[in-house]
C-alpha cells in the first residue's frame, strides 16, 4: 500500500510514503491542548465516533449506528495532560503509546443508569463549574452534568482538523488507494442486471482484504436519468444526489455516479466516478466531451490553488471554465475537506455564502476533494472527485489520475 | 399485545404481489401511531429527532445508512397537534408517500438557513414541551429560538414506550434478518480454517451479505480467533495474522433489513483437533445461553438474568448478556454492571449472548435473537450446532 514519497512539503516537511501513527496522534493531541489553551477551555468530552478516532487515535469496528450510540468509547481531553482518557470496554483498539492509567472501562453516557460513573469519572478530571467543550449531549448528562460550563465541541476540533500533517495525508492518501483498488473489480462486474447491492459486495470485500480498517457509508451507485425532471423531486428543482443504494437493477445505458469510501486509520477516502452500465462498454462521445468539460473545470480550479487563494477565488476559477454556470449542485459544493470525517472544513461553494468563502484561506495541510457536477440537461452529466493537499508551495494529488471508461482521448 | 410468531414466516428479501411478507405500509402506520401515542402519553408537543433510528421509526424513510455515531443534528421533526412527520431531506426518494413534500427540509451547511427552516414547521413554535434524543451547547440555544416557551424534554420515554414492544410487520422484518445472518453465519462456518485470517473472514462477510442485498452491517465484529495458550480477551478488530490450527474461532455475524437487526453467534474449531477443555467449554457456552433463555420471560428483571447467569458458575463476562433488538441495538441493556432494574417485556426482542474462556483453551461465544413471549424466549435465529467437541 506504500505510495511514493514526492517532495511536496506541508510546513516544511514531506508527506511520507507511510505514516508514522504514533507521532501523528502525539500530534493530533497537541493541537488538542493548544485549541484549549486557545479559547480557555479546560477540557474536552468527545462521544462521537469522528471525534473519538480523532482525539485518542482509537481503531473502532463499523457499526450500525443503534450499536455505536449504546457501546460507544468515551474520550476525555484534560486540559495541561500529555494523553487523552478513554473509557472503553475494547482494549484491541487502543493505540500503544497511551499510558495504562489513561485507559478506563466503559461509560454509558445514554443509559439512565449509567450517567452516575460518567459523574465520578468526570469529577476525577474537572471541578465543578469547569468550563468543557462537548460534541454530543445525551439526555442522562443533561440532567446529572449540569455542575459544568458546556459550550460546543466543533469549535475546539474544527480548528485542530482543518489543517492536516503530513501523517494525516499518508493515511488519506493511503485509504483512497485501497478504495481505488477495490473498485476496479467493482467496475469489472457492471454490466446489465447486476444490481447496485452486488456492486457494493464486490467493492466492499476487496477493500477489506486490501486493508481497510472499517466501513463508514453504504457505497452509492446511483443511476442518472438523462433530464433532471427525470430524476427525484427535489426542493430546489436541481439534481437529487446521493441518494441510497437497494438491490436495483442496472440496466444497458445506466449512467451511474459512484461515491463510496471506507476508513483507513481513522481517515476517510472519498472515491467519486461516472460509469456505464453497458455491454459494448463505451461511453457516446457527448458523454465524453461532459467528462473532458469536467476535467477544464477541476484543472481550471487547481491552476489557481495555492497557500493564500480564497475559496472563493476557487469557486470563481470553476464556474468561469464552465461557462459562467455554477459546476455543483445546488445543496453541496465545489469542494470539502476530509479527515476523520468524510466531509469537513474546508467548504467550497456552500449556502455558507460568498462572504464565508471569501475569509477561507487555503493553508498548507488543508485536503479539499473537488467534485464539480457537469449537468447536460437531455443528455445526463459527468461527477468524479479529486483529491488534492493544499502544499507550502501548490497542491499534491492525494488520488489516482484514471477515470475508466473515460479518458482525454475518447 | 405480543404478536405470536405463529405460522413458520416465509423469509426473503423480495416484494411478494400478496405482500405476503412485511407489509410496509401498514408497518410505518403503526409505528407512527404509536410514536404519537407515545408523545400524546409523555405530554410532548413535539420531538426533534437526531438518531438514524428514531428518525426512520418516526418517518418511514430509507436514507443513506452510515457507520457510527454522529453529533445530534435536528434530521426530522415530529409535531403532535398536526400529526406531521417533517424529514431533512432535499428529495423525496426514499420517503414515504404520507410525507408531503413541504414536509421536507433541505440539508443545508449554514445554521441560519436551518433555524428558518425549522422555524417554519407548523405548529413547532407553540410548542410547549420538545423531547430530543440528544442534544449540543449549539443547538439547545437555536432550540429556544424556534419555540421559545418550550421546555426541553427527553424522547426517550416516548420512543421507548413506542419502540419497545414490535408489531407483526416488525417481526417479519427481524426474521428475514435472522434468515440473513444465519446465513452469514453459515457462510464463515465454511471459510474457517487454519491460515484464514479474521481480515479475510470480515472481508467474505461483506461479500456474503452484499450477495443477499443488504451490505451495510450491524457489525463489524463478526470473527475473532481467541489463543489456546494465555489470557483470553474479548476481541472486536479483526485482525491480518493467520488462524492457528486447533484455535476456536468466535463467529458473531448480524444482518440488517429495512433496518431491523437480528444477531447470532456461535465458536467453530480452525483444523481438525479441539485444543484440551475444549468440550467443556463449549458446554459451559451452551449452558450459558439455556440459562438466559430460562430467565428471559415476560414480568422479568435485569436482575434475573444476572442471577440465572451466576447460578451457572460463570463470572460475569466482559460483554452484556443482553440487549433489545429492533431499528439496530435498543434498550434494555443488561450486563457489564448495567441494567438490572430493566424490564423484560412481552413482545420485546432481545440478543443474548453467552461468552465463556478458559486459559490454555480459548474462548467460546453462543448468541441469539428471541422473541419475548408470552411463554418465554422464541428463538428468531437459529441455534446452529458447535463444530467442534472434545
Amino acid at each position: 500500500m506504500e505510495e511514493q514519497a514526492t517532495g511536496a512539503t506541508i510546513g516544511g516537511r514531506e508527506i511520507p510514503p507511510s505514516p508514522d501513527l504514533a507521532r501523528m496522534r502525539g500530534e493530533r493531541f497537541a493541537r488538542l491542548q493548544e485549541e484549549l489553551a486557545r479559547q480557555e477551555l479546560d477540557g474536552l468530552v468527545l462521544l462521537s465516533s469522528s471525534a473519538v478516532a480523532y482525539a485518542a487515535g482509537l481503531s473502532m469496528p463499523g457499526e450500525d449506528s443503534g450499536r455505536s450510540g449504546i457501546f460507544r468509547p468515551v474520550v476525555v481531553v484534560a486540559k495541561g495532560e500529555s494523553a487523552p482518557h478513554v473509557y472503553t470496554a475494547a482494549r484491541d483498539g487502543l493505540p500503544p503509546e497511551w499510558p495504562p492509567d489513561h485507559v478506563h472501562g466503559p461509560l454509558f453516557p445514554d443509559l439512565d443508569d449509567g450517567v452516575d460513573d460518567m459523574l465520578m469519572a468526570l469529577a476525577d478530571h474537572f471541578p465543578t463549574a469547569s468550563r468543557l467543550a462537548v460534541d454530543h449531549q445525551t439526555h442522562p448528562m443533561l440532567r446529572a452534568l449540569g455542575m459544568y460550563d458546556w459550550c460546543d465541541g466543533r469549535a475546539a476540533l474544527a480548528p485542530a482538523k482543518l489543517r492536516k500533517t503530513p501523517d494525516e495525508l499518508a493515511c488519506i492518501r493511503t485509504a483512497q488507494r485501497i478504495s481505488e483498488l477495490a473498485m476496479v473489480g467493482a467496475r469489472e462486474a457492471l454490466r446489465p442486471g447486476v444490481r447496485q447491492s452486488d456492486l457494493s459486495a464486490r467493492f466492499l470485500r476487496r477493500a477489506f482484504e486490501l486493508g481497510a480498517s472499517a466501513g463508514c457509508i453504504d457505497p452509492i451507485w446511483q443511476v442518472m436519468p438523462a433530464w433532471r425532471e427525470q430524476g427525484p423531486w427535489t426542493s430546489h428543482g436541481d439534481l437529487a444526489y446521493p441518494t441510497a443504494t437497494t438491490d436495483r437493477m442496472l440496466r444497458e445505458g445506466d449512467v451511474v455516479w459512484v461515491d463510496a469510501g471506507i476508513l483507513w486509520e481513522g481517515y476517510a477516502s472519498d472515491y467519486g466516478r461516472t460509469w456505464v452500465t453497458s455491454a459494448r462498454n463505451a461511453p457516446s462521445s457527448r458523454q465524453h466531451e461532459q467528462f473532458r468539460r469536467w476535467r477544464h473545470v477541476v484543472d481550471a480550479a487547481l491552476r489557481v490553488l495555492r497557500p493564500g487563494v480564497s475559496a472563493a477565488a476557487l469557486g470563481r476559477a470553476a464556474t468561469e471554465a464552465n461557462d459562467g454556470v455554477r459546476p455543483w449542485i445546488e445543496h453541496f459544493y465545489l469542494a470539502h475537506g476530509v479527515g476523520t470525517d468524510s466531509a469537513e472544513m474546508p467548504l467550497v461553494g456552500t449556502d455558507l455564502g460568498p462572504e464565508f468563502d471569501e475569509s477561507q484561506v487555503m493553508q498548507p495541510g488543508m485536503v479539499l476533494v473537488l467534485e464539480p457536477v457537469i449537468w447536460d440537461d437531455g443528455a445526463g452529466g459527468y461527477r468524479a472527485e479529486d483529491i488534492v493537499a493544499v502544499t507550502d508551495t501548490g497542491w499534491e494529488p492525494l488520488s489516482g489520475s484514471t477515470y475508466d471508461p473515460f479518458g482525454l482521448e475518447p | 399485545m405480543t404478536p405470536a410468531l405463529g405460522r413458520e414466516a416465509n423469509v426473503g428479501t423480495m416484494a411478494l404481489e400478496d405482500s405476503a411478507r412485511a407489509d410496509f405500509e401498514r408497518l410505518r402506520r403503526q409505528r407512527r401511531h404509536r410514536l404519537l401515542e407515545a408523545m400524546a402519553v409523555e405530554r410532548l408537543d413535539a420531538l426533534v429527532l437526531g438518531r438514524a433510528a428514531n428518525v426512520r421509526y418516526a418517518s418511514g424513510a430509507r436514507q443513506l445508512w452510515r457507520a457510527g455515531s454522529a453529533p445530534f443534528g435536528p434530521a426530522a421533526v415530529v409535531v403532535l397537534e398536526t400529526r406531521r412527520v417533517h424529514l431533512l431531506s432535499v428529495w423525496d426518494e426514499g420517503v414515504p408517500p404520507e410525507i408531503d413534500h413541504e414536509d421536507l427540509y433541505p440539508l443545508t451547511w449554514n445554521p441560519a438557513h436551518l433555524l428558518a427552516a425549522l422555524k417554519a414547521i407548523p405548529g413547532l413554535g407553540r410548542a410547549r414541551r420538545v423531547g430530543t434524543d440528544g442534544l449540543t451547547p449549539m443547538f439547545a440555544q437555536h432550540l429556544h429560538e424556534i419555540a421559545p416557551s418550550a421546555e426541553l424534554a427527553d424522547a426517550k420515554p416516548a420512543f421507548w414506550g413506542a419502540r419497545r414492544t414490535k408489531t407483526v410487520d416488525e417481526l417479519a422484518c427481524l426474521q428475514t434478518a435472522a434468515a440473513l445472518a444465519e446465513a452469514a453465519l453459515q457462510d464463515l462456518c465454511q471459510r474457517v480454517e487454519p491460515g484464514v485470517s479474521e481480515r479475510e473472514l470480515l472481508a467474505a462477510y461483506y461479500e456474503c451479505i452484499g450477495n443477499l442485498g443488504v451490505p451495510a452491517p450491524p457489525s463489524e465484529s463478526v470473527a475473532f480467533a481467541t489463543p489456546a495458550h494465555g489470557a483470553v480477551d474479548f476481541c472486536l478488530l479483526a485482525r491480518e495474522r493467520a488462524i492457528g490450527d486447533g484455535e476456536l474461532v468466535v463467529l458473531s455475524p448480524g444482518a440488517l433489513y429495512a433496518g431491523y437487526e437480528a444477531d447470532v453467534g456461535t465458536t467453530v474449531l480452525a483444523g481438525a483437533t479441539p485444543p484440551r477443555g475444549a468440550g467443556r467449554l463449549a458446554e459451559r457456552c451452551r449452558r450459558g445461553l439455556d440459562a438466559l433463555l430460562d430467565a428471559c420471560r415476560p414480568g422479568a428483571t435485569g436482575a434475573d438474568l444476572f442471577r440465572s447467569w451466576e447460578q451457572t458458575g460463570e463470572p460475569p463476562p466482559p460483554v452484556v448478556l443482553a440487549h433489545g433488538l429492533g431499528l439496530g441495538v435498543e434498550p434494555p441493556v443488561i450486563g457489564l454492571g448495567r441494567g438490572a432494574s430493566a424490564s423484560v417485556d412481552e413482545g420485546a426482542v432481545l440478543c443474548l449472548q453467552s461468552w465463556v474462556s478458559a486459559e490454555g483453551t480459548g474462548g467460546c461465544l453462543e448468541r441469539a435473537t428471541v422473541l419475548v413471549a408470552a411463554d418465554g424466549a422464541q428463538l428468531l435465529t437459529r441455534r446452529a450446532p458447535f463444530g467442534f467437541s472434545g
